[in-house]
């Protein structure tokens, strides 16, 4: 038999509440710091206890991050999901189950490692046993796989940071599955773990956590928000970080985090912070932003600078929520009634969680608007490999706010609204500061700021809104290309699906199929947006959603003679997005073009 | 400056920081003539111009309603924001995390206290967020032409339209029950005590609430209506009389009333005497400020005056734990950690 090393995916199907994310998380940590290139999905239930849990994990030396297309070690250890995940199984495939669960391995197609989880367990601490049984096929899969004893003593460090007698509980646990396997059973499948140089040295991170410490190296002074999965996390990794770098030695901090009552409190105090002078941001989700929808107008009308994280979920209405999708671009970027559009901003990796995290607030009082950082699940809650963060290249941007009496007095004529410079962004003035103070308002509104529903007042106004906006774009930070000489196909995609498109093109690739990518970071799109259309013959929109938001978007907007050239692929079942699936989806569109 | 002009200008009578009363007015009132909120509005003027705030370190907030149009009204050199219908609570919240040097008065009605925006309301109560909350309560909605609000009384008629049988939201009766710093009811006829309470509620750390019955003159005011000039006036119980000496003036030049009173010292030193009128109720006994309202309520009455003190709490601020400075003014680079902190969590991350 020949090895197959670091080229496969494994499944672990537990129960949540289990410890079984610990477990996991060892798993994928040792593998990453044997420099093996490795992934992992967590696909968790709606729940805090005893539901079905996957987690994914693939090692893959192309570096693909997806899940694989194929289940090739799977680990059944949830009673509650054991027929139907073996039923899932191809002939072949390894599983290493749990021999005390009582339940049957009816399959003899497949290579059966079975392993008393439970009663090894049970022998190390009774009372615990649930939570080390999960630890138990860590070891056996240690042993399976040649994972070494050191990188998994030291991922069991990691994660139960100085509670030694945990860290002693697991390590005994491993060491156990392992002896148990290397007694009773023998290796009869080809999956090997193979240790890698790190030529570079990274470390995990959930887009969460980066875009937490982006938005307070981007000197955000106030957070509200309201719990909600996806989003919780990044508001959570905001207030762990308040004290580490934003606190002094008195231990007053310089960012205020206040829990809101729900979603609109929370988007009505990032409005007031706005409006009073200072940085305030909300992290959220899909429901959190359509009860937001009314601030939302409000920011762009009054034009008060204001930050909205978005982490997706799957919508409409509840949806799934611990599911991913890209499915809020249409809701953000045209959010609120009336005629609206928004800067949107599509992070594809960690690193860019980060970036964006602090850019956002340079952008939103550059252009004194709202502005939307969109996340999903996927990026927002799994951890992603990153090589460190880089610091902010310029200083803050604050844009036209006016804080000194002598530049005021140097105005000819103020007017809160008044486009001094024709660039469409106006000048402002803050309360407390005494200078052109004026009652800030929702309704229609002169250049001074001053109650009024006179058709001219309100047309200039809209026109400048939408110039102002339209001016952002090239400022956005800009496409990436990957284009390949003398294509004649793109694919345009955003967000998340960075960490799945470089599979989706070899896919092609294998079929003969050579094509350029494009990756929107920021909506309004770009002007290399529309070059990159006209290039080729042929341009695919690849979303993670039904009805091809970006696509519905980019439709109306270019020039009419360049989208018989568009074409959409939207897929979401609520998995993350896998390779193959849009592959396929990709090559019949293109038939179908073809025809 | 001539001899005339400066003579008419020594006639001006001018604040403890020397600012003329004009400096507190605000725009022309497009509201009904005659209007409860016209009144409330005069009030705020003079309780400011009074208090000796710095007009320009005040920030007007207001929802959505015929009430919160008001702020155009009154405080012209103060910045302002007429939010969304009910929200003003959470727009002044975040504006004061990062600003919580300016005085802030909302101003709302009963749509937008009492329905709406409630939630907001029972929350900015429960964080003691520090401002003060006039509602200006007339039991109906009048920017929409005459509905009943969640505060018109059992009983109550409209000029059109049926008598209203839901019971309404007592927001004074909530607010103590929330544990609310600062309660007191009033009555926009009556100037001298919404003056008296309104400059207390301005020196109060915490939040401080004032439900001011303030008659709808075009949709609410007709006799059988609860909330009407006539009813109001006839049946109005005055359960203290307030007078506010602000901390600026000695306590000697205030003409001391007769009878028995009671000295309560607010956060910044000023101090509030309530007349006490029935001599058992103590506006720190949360029980006797409930018991009189409910005996208000089933006896048609209402019951104004200071009901309920409590200046023991922490105010949001406290909470915040934040630096000294208002946040609005810390400078840039203390905003941003350096270089140096990112390498330390980049290496950190790393190892």
């Amino acid at each position: 038999m020949e090895n197959i090393v670091n080229d496969f995916t494994i499944n672990i199907a537990t129960a949540n509440g289990t410890g079984s994310q610990s477990a996991n998380l060892i798993l994928l940590q040792s593998l990453f710091d044997m420099g093996v290139p490795v992934s992992g999905k967590n696909l968790f239930p709606s729940n805090i206890s005893g539901l079905p849990t996957w987690y994914i994990i693939r090692l893959s030396e192309h570096g693909y991050q997806a899940p694989g297309n194929r289940t090739d070690i799977q680990v059944l250890v949830n009673p509650a999901t054991w027929e139907e995940d073996l039923a899932a199984l191809e002939p072949g495939t390894v599983v290493v189950w749990n021999e005390n669960s009582k339940l049957e391995m009816n399959r003899d197609d497949v290579v059966s490692y079975p392993i008393p989880m439970t009663k090894i367990a049970r022998g190390i601490n009774s009372k615990l046993s649930k939570l080390i049984t999960n630890i138990v096929y860590v070891g056996a899969l240690a042993e399976i796989l040649g994972i070494k004893q050191s990188a998994l003593e030291s991922a069991v460090k990691t994660q139960f940071k100085g509670k030694d007698s945990a860290i002693e509980l697991n390590t005994n646990a491993i060491q156990l599955g392992r002896e148990y396997f290397k007694e009773n059973l023998s290796k009869n499948d080809p999956y090997v773990a193979e240790e890698r140089e790190i030529k570079v040295k990274q470390f995990f991170i959930e887009g969460n956590e980066a875009v937490a410490l982006g938005s307070l190296f981007g000197g955000a002074q106030m957070l509200s928000w309201y719990p909600i999965t996806p989003s919780s996390s990044l508001a959570e990794g905001i207030i762990a970080w308040i004290p580490k770098i934003r606190t002094n030695d008195e231990g007053e901090s310089t960012c205020a985090v206040i829990q809101a009552e729900d979603e609109l409190a929370a988007a009505g105090m990032v409005l007031g912070a706005g409006w009073a002078g200072g940085r305030g941001m909300t992290a959220t989700s899909g429901p959190g932003i359509s009860l937001m929808q009314e601030f939302i107008g409000l920011a762009y009308f009054a034009e008060i600078p204001s930050v909205f994280w978005d982490v997706c979920r799957v919508g409409p209405s509840t949806g799934l929520p611990t599911r991913t999708q890209q499915s809020d671009i249409t809701l953000l970027y045209e959010g609120s009634h009336g005629d609206t559009q928004h800067i949107v901003l599509f992070p594809g990796t960690v690193e860019e969680c980060f970036e964006f995290g602090w850019r956002a607030f340079d952008i939103t009082e550059r252009f004194q608007t709202p502005v939307f950082g969109m996340s999903d699940l996927d990026l927002g809650m799994n951890r992603w490999a990153c090589s460190g963060f880089k610091y902010p290249d310029v200083d803050m941007d604050r844009g036209k706010v006016i804080r000194e009496k002598d530049i005021f007095e140097a105005f000819e004529e103020f007017g809160r609204y008044l486009d001094v410079d024709g660039d469409g962004i106006p000048y402002r003035t803050l309360p407390g500061s005494g200078m052109a103070p004026i009652l800030y308002r929702g309704t229609g509104h002169n250049p001074m700021g001053v109650y009024s529903e006179k058709p001219h007042d309100y047309l200039q106004l809209m026109k400048r809104l939408r110039e102002k906006i339209d001016s952002s774009r090239d400022v956005l930070p800009a496409p990436i290309l990957r284009e390949e000489k003398e294509c004649e196909i793109g694919i345009i995609y955003l967000g998340s699906m960075e960490n799945t498109i470089q599979e989706i093109d070899d896919l092609l690739e294998a079929t003969g199929l050579k094509v350029s990518q494009c990756r929107l970071r920021a909506l309004p799109a770009h002007s290399e947006i529309e070059k990159f259309i006209e290039r080729h013959k042929t341009t695919i929109v690849l979303e993670i959603n039904r009805d091809g938001q970006l696509y519905g978007i980019l439709r109306k907007e270019i020039p009419i003679d360049l989208v018989p050239k568009l074409r959409s692929v939207a897929y979401s079942d609520g998995m993350p997005p896998r390779g193959k699936i849009y592959a396929d989806l990709i090559l019949e569109i293109l038939q179908e073009a073809e025809k | 400056m001539t001899e005339k002009r400066e003579r008419r200008e020594r006639t001006v009578k001018l604040n403890v920081i020397n600012e003329p009363k004009d400096s507190y007015s605000g725009g022309k009132s497009s509201l009904c003539p005659g209007c409860g909120h016209d009144q409330i509005s005069s009030v705020i003027i003079s309780a400011a111009w009074e208090n000796g705030v710095e007009p320009h370190k005040i920030a007007k907030m207001s929802g959505i309603g015929c009430s919160s149009k008001t702020p155009a009204y009154y405080l012209g050199q103060s910045h302002g924001f007429n939010t969304v219908h009910g929200r003003m609570p959470s727009v002044t919240t975040g504006a004061y995390a990062v600003n919580k040097d300016l005085l802030y008065i909302g101003v709302s009605g009963d749509g937008d206290s009492a329905s709406i925006g409630i939630g907001q309301l029972i929350h900015a109560i429960r964080r003691n967020m520090d401002m003060v909350y006039i509602v200006e309560n007339n039991g109906v909605y009048g920017l929409t032409k005459g509905q009943y609000s969640a505060t018109a009384d059992i009983g109550s008629k409209k000029k059109k339209g049926a008598v209203n049988k839901t019971q309404p939201i007592d927001l004074c009766a909530l607010a103590i029950n929330l544990g609310c710093t600062f309660v007191a009811r009033s009555f926009s006829g009556s100037k001298k005590q919404l003056k008296a309470l309104l400059k207390a509620a301005m020196s109060h750390k915490g939040f401080a609430l004032i439900d001011v019955i303030s008659p709808c003159v075009t949709f609410n005011n007709n006799d059988e209506s609860m909330k009407s000039y006539g009813y109001v006036k006839d049946n109005e119980v005055t359960l203290h009389m307030t007078d506010y000496i602000p901390h600026f003036n000695p306590i000697a030049e205030v003409e001391v009333p007769e009878g028995h009173f009671k000295d309560i010292t607010l956060h910044d030193g000023s101090t509030i005497r309530l007349e006490t009128i029935s001599e058992e109720h103590d506006p720190t006994n949360a029980m006797q400020a409930l018991e009189a309202l409910h005996d208000a309520e089933t006896n048609a009455k209402h019951v104004t005056g200071l009901l309920y003190f409590d200046n023991t709490k922490a105010s949001l601020v406290e909470d915040l734990g934040l630096v000294d400075l208002p946040l609005i003014d810390v400078d840039d680079k203390e905003l941003r950690p350096s270089k140096e902190m990112l390498d330390k969590i980049n290496s950190a991350f790393l190892n």
